[in-house]
C-alpha cells in the first residue's frame, strides 16, 4: 500500500471531510444513544418503583388484614390471585413475612415453605433500608415493603421482579439507535463525500493550474472552466488567469534578458577574443615579414616560426576556449576539470587589460558529474564580474574542488563589495526572481538562475574594507538535467 | 341405601311459570316478583364460584317454587349454619357436621344422592410426590383443613387423630383453614400445605373439572363413608309451604331439563329424602371429638 493512503495529512478532502462527517456522527451517535439509554434507564426505574409500588400497594391491601391473624391461606390466596394480575410487571415470586422473617406464605410455597425463614441473600438486598434492588446481569429486581400498623410492624412483603422485558425494551431501542444511526452515518458521509467533491472541484482546477505554473507552465484556467464556477470562484479563476498573464509576461521577458545577457557577454568575449587575437597578430607578422626576409637563415627561420606557433597556439587557446563555452561540452552533465581551466583564457584579456593578478587553484578530479556548460557559464559570468570589480592592479582569485560530496567553486575579488541587493538576489533567487533594475547584476542574475538550475546554492561573503568572496556549491549527485531555458 | 328421587312431573315447569307470570300481569294483588324472596343457604362447596351454576340453581328453584329465590352465600359453615337456625334462611344445603350439632333443631330435608347413593367420603390427601400411605406419615406436615365445622375437611381428621390421642397442634407443623374444599386441593396441589382433608366428592368431581391441578395431588387414605351434605331445615319450618316446596323442587330436579344440567354439572344423581341414621357415623366422631376435648 502506498505511503499516502496510510498518512492522513495526504488525503484529500473529498475523503477526510466524509470521514470526519463519519467519525462525527459516530461520535454524536454514541453519546445521543447514550444520552437516550440513560434516560430509558432512569425512565424505566421510576416505571418499576411506579408499578412495584402499585403492586406492592394491592399485596399490602390484600394481606394486611390477615396478618394479624396470621392466616396461611388467605394470606398465599390473596397473593396465588394477584399473580399475573399486573400488567407491565412480572413478580417472579412473593413472599409474606412475619415481623421474625418466618414466611406466612409464599406465592412458590414449595420453594419457600411456611415457617421457613425468609433467605439471607434476599433480606440482605434491603440491608441498607433501600426498598428497591436491581440486579441488570441477572435481570432481576428486588423490592420489600414493610406492612405497618399503629407503628407496629405487622410483617413484610418482598418481591422478586423478572426485568427481561424490560431489559429487552432497552436492548431494542439499543438496536434501534445503532441501526438508525449507522444508516444516517453512511448516508450523511456519503451525502459529504459528493457535496464536498462538488465544492472542490473548482480547488482541484485551481490546484492542478498552479502545479503547472510551478513546473513552469502558465497556462490560463479555459473560459469554459471559469464560466461553470459559482461567482467565488470564477472570481478567484479570473485573478488566477490574470496572473498566469502576468507571469507568461515576466517569463518571456526574463528569457529575452537572459538572451540580451547572452549577447552582451558575447559581444564582450568576441572583443576579447578580438584581442587575444590580435595581440599575437602584429609579431606573427612580424615574423612572417622576416621569414620573408630573412627565412633563409635557420635561426632567423626557427625564432619565426616559434613566434608563429606560440601565436597560433594562444589563438588556438582562445578559439577553442569560446567553442566549448558556447557550442557545448562533449559530454553533456559532465565537468572535465579542463573545462574550467579554459575559463583562464576567456578571462585573460580583462586581467591583463586591467592589470590583475590572477591566482588559480582547481583541484577537481578530471571528471564531475554536474552539468558542465551550466557550470562553466556561471563560472565565466563571476569571474568576469570579480575581474570588473577588482581595481586596477588587483587581485582575483579562484578555487575550485569537491567538498562535502559538493562542487565548491569559490571566486574573490578586491573590489568594493558587492551591492547588498545583489548579495540578496543571488541568495533567494527563485526562478521567478527577476534581474535587478539598471545595467549592473546581469550577470549574476544569469549565474544565480544557473546555480538555482543545478540546486546549487551561493555563499556570499562581502568584507567591511572591500573585497567579496562568493563560494558557489553544486550537488554533485542530485543535480538534474541542465535547463536550456537560460543559456 | 336406594333413596331413590321422586318422579313427579311438577305442576311448576317452566312453561307453567310463564304462563304464571303472563297471568299475574293481569291479576290485581301482587307480582311475583314483588313476592318475598325465598332465602336458601349455600356453604361453599366446590362450585361456589361457578356464577353460571348458581343463576341456573336460582332459576331453576324460583321456576319451581313460584316465587323468586334467593340464594344465600356465606364464606364459613359456621354463617349459614346460624343464618339457618335463626330464621334468615328458609333452608340450607349444610354440612353432615352442623347438621349433627344441631341436630335437635334441624330437620333433614332432602340428601344428594352421588354415585347412586347419599354417602361420601372424606379423603386425606398429599402432594403428588408425597409416597405417605397412612396418616402416620403425614406428622409434620403443614396440614390444610378445609372448615372447622366441614365434616370430611375438619371432623374426620380430627377425630383419627383422636383415636390417636393427637390433636392437629400436635400431630402437625402447623394447621390452616381454607374455607373451601378446592381451596384445600390448591393448598396441597401448591405446596402449601404438605397434607390436607378433603371432601371425597369434591375431589373426585374436580379431578375431572380441574385436572392439572388435582394431578399435583394424591389421596393417601379413604375414609368411611358419612352422610352427604344435607339440604336441612329448621324443625318448626319444617312443615311449612315454602320449605315444602323447596324439598319438592330438589326431589324434582332429575325430571327438569334445566334439573338435570345443574345435577349434571354437580356430578350428581339426584335429591331423596334422607335418613337421620346416614349421619350417625359423623355424631359418633364429634362425640370422640368432645371427650378428647
Amino acid at each position: 500500500m502506498k505511503s499516502w493512503r496510510i498518512n492522513p495529512r495526504n488525503w484529500t478532502l473529498s475523503v477526510k471531510v466524509p470521514l470526519l462527517v463519519a467519525i462525527m456522527m459516530v461520535g454524536i451517535a454514541t453519546v445521543i444513544s447514550q444520552v437516550v439509554l440513560t434516560r430509558i434507564s432512569e425512565s424505566q426505574e421510576k416505571n418499576l418503583k411506579r408499578l412495584a409500588g402499585a403492586y406492592l400497594d394491592g399485596i399490602s391491601t390484600a394481606v394486611a388484614p390477615h396478618l394479624p391473624r396470621q392466616d396461611i391461606w388467605e394470606t398465599y390466596d390473596a397473593l396465588d390471585r394477584a399473580r399475573g394480575g399486573y400488567e407491565g410487571l412480572r413478580a417472579r415470586y412473593t413472599i409474606v413475612t412475619l415481623p421474625d422473617d418466618r414466611v406466612l406464605a409464599a406465592s412458590e410455597p414449595e420453594r419457600f415453605p411456611v415457617n421457613s425463614l425468609t433467605p439471607t441473600i434476599l433480606r440482605s438486598r434491603f440491608e441498607s433500608g433501600r426498598s428497591l434492588d436491581i440486579d441488570e446481569d441477572a435481570k432481576l429486581a428486588w423490592v420489600r415493603r414493610e406492612l405497618i400498623s399503629d407503628n407496629v410492624v405487622l410483617g413484610r412483603i418482598y418481591s422478586e421482579i423478572d426485568l427481561t422485558e424490560l431489559i429487552r425494551e432497552r436492548h431494542e431501542v439499543l438496536v434501534t439507535l445503532i441501526a438508525a444511526n449507522s444508516l444516517l452515518t453512511i448516508l450523511f458521509a456519503a451525502v459529504g463525500y459528493l457535496v464536498v467533491r462538488n465544492m472542490i472541484q473548482p480547488v482541484s482546477v485551481l490546484a492542478r493550474h498552479v502545479e503547472q505554473v510551478r513546473s513552469g507552465a502558465t497556462d490560463r484556467i479555459p473560459d469554459r472552466e471559469v464560466s461553470r464556477q459559482s461567482p467565488e470562484f470564477a472570481a478567484l479563476f479570473r485573478r488566477f488567469n490574470a496572473m498566469a498573464d502576468a507571469l507568461h509576461e515576466r517569463s518571456n521577458l526574463a528569457r529575452r534578458l537572459a538572451d540580451e545577457e547572452k549577447l552582451a557577454l558575447l559581444g564582450k568575449l568576441a572583443s576579447g577574443m578580438a584581442h587575444e587575437v590580435n595581440n599575437p597578430l602584429g609579431g606573427m607578422m612580424n615574423a612572417i615579414d622576416t621569414l620573408r626576409r630573412h627565412g633563409d637563415k635557420p635561426e632567423v627561420r626557427e625564432t619565426s616560426l616559434g613566434l608563429l606557433e606560440r601565436g597560433l597556439a594562444g589563438i588556438r587557446n582562445v578559439v577553442r576556449a569560446a567553442l566549448v563555452t558556447y557550442k557545448g561540452v562533449d559530454a553533456p552533465g559532465m565537468l572535465s576539470r579542463k573545462d574550467l581551466e579554459d575559463l583562464q583564457f576567456l578571462v585573460h584579456h580583462e586581467t591583463v587589460r586591467r592589470h590583475l593578478r590572477l591566482d588559480w587553484t582547481n583541484a577537481l578530479p578530471d571528471h564531475v558529474r554536474v552539468d558542465g556548460a551550466a557550470v562553466r557559464q556561471a563560472t565565466l559570468n563571476l569571474l568576469l564580474n570579480a575581474c570588473a570589480a577588482s581595481p586596477i592592479n588587483g587581485t582575483v582569485s579562484f578555487d575550485a574542488r569537491i567538498a562535502d560530496g559538493k562542487l565548491a567553486i569559490a571566486i574573490a575579488d578586491n573590489g568594493p563589495g558587492l551591492p547588498e541587493p545583489v548579495a540578496e538576489l543571488m541568495r533567494e533567487a527563485t526562478p521567478e526572481t527577476l534581474p535587478p533594475s539598471g545595467s549592473t547584476g546581469l550577470g549574476t542574475w544569469t549565474a544565480a538562475r544557473l546555480v538555482l538550475r543545478m540546486n546549487g546554492n551561493f555563499d556570499i561573503v562581502t568584507s567591511p574594507s572591500g573585497g567579496t568572496a562568493i563560494r558557489l556549491f553544486i550537488p554533485v549527485d542530485k543535480q538534474e538535467e541542465a535547463l536550456d531555458a537560460v543559456a | 341405601m336406594e333413596n331413590k328421587p321422586p318422579n313427579r312431573r311438577t305442576m311448576w315447569g317452566r312453561r307453567s311459570v310463564l304462563a304464571a307470570g303472563g297471568a299475574t300481569l293481569l291479576a290485581p294483588a301482587t307480582t311475583w316478583a314483588e313476592q318475598p324472596p325465598v332465602r336458601f343457604g349455600l356453604t361453599p362447596v366446590f362450585l361456589d364460584s361457578d356464577i353460571q351454576l348458581l343463576a341456573a340453581l336460582e332459576q331453576y328453584l324460583s321456576g319451581q317454587i313460584g316465587r323468586p329465590v334467593s340464594l344465600v352465600k356465606k364464606r364459613t359453615y359456621q354463617e349459614i349454619t346460624l343464618m339457618l337456625l335463626s330464621g334468615q334462611l328458609d333452608a340450607a344445603w349444610i354440612c353432615g357436621f352442623p347438621y349433627v350439632q344441631y341436630r335437635s333443631q334441624l330437620s333433614l330435608l332432602a340428601i344428594p344422592v352421588y354415585n347412586g347413593r347419599p354417602e361420601y367420603q372424606s379423603y386425606l390427601i398429599a402432594g403428588a410426590q408425597n409416597p405417605a400411605s397412612s396418616i402416620h406419615d403425614l406428622r409434620g406436615h403443614i396440614h390444610a383443613f378445609s372448615d372447622p365445622n366441614s365434616n370430611s375437611g375438619f371432623l374426620v381428621t380430627r377425630a383419627e387423630l383422636a383415636k390417636l390421642r393427637e390433636t392437629p397442634e400436635s400431630f402437625f407443623a402447623d394447621t390452616f383453614f381454607t374455607y373451601g374444599h378446592r381451596n384445600v386441593i390448591r393448598a396441597v396441589s401448591s405446596g402449601l400445605a404438605g397434607s390436607g382433608s378433603v371432601d371425597g366428592y369434591v375431589w373426585d368431581v374436580m379431578s375431572s373439572l380441574e385436572d392439572e391441578m388435582v394431578s399435583h395431588t394424591r389421596v393417601v387414605r379413604k375414609s368411611d363413608w358419612f352422610g352427604f351434605p344435607p339440604v336441612a331445615c329448621t324443625r318448626t319450618a319444617r312443615n311449612s309451604g315454602t320449605v315444602q316446596s323447596i324439598a319438592q323442587a330438589l326431589f324434582r330436579m332429575a325430571d327438569e331439563e334445566q334439573g338435570r344440567q345443574i345435577l349434571s354439572t354437580l356430578h350428581l344423581d339426584g335429591f331423596a329424602e334422607g335418613d337421620d341414621i346416614l349421619f350417625d357415623g359423623i355424631a359418633r366422631n364429634y362425640a370422640l371429638v368432645k371427650e378428647q376435648a
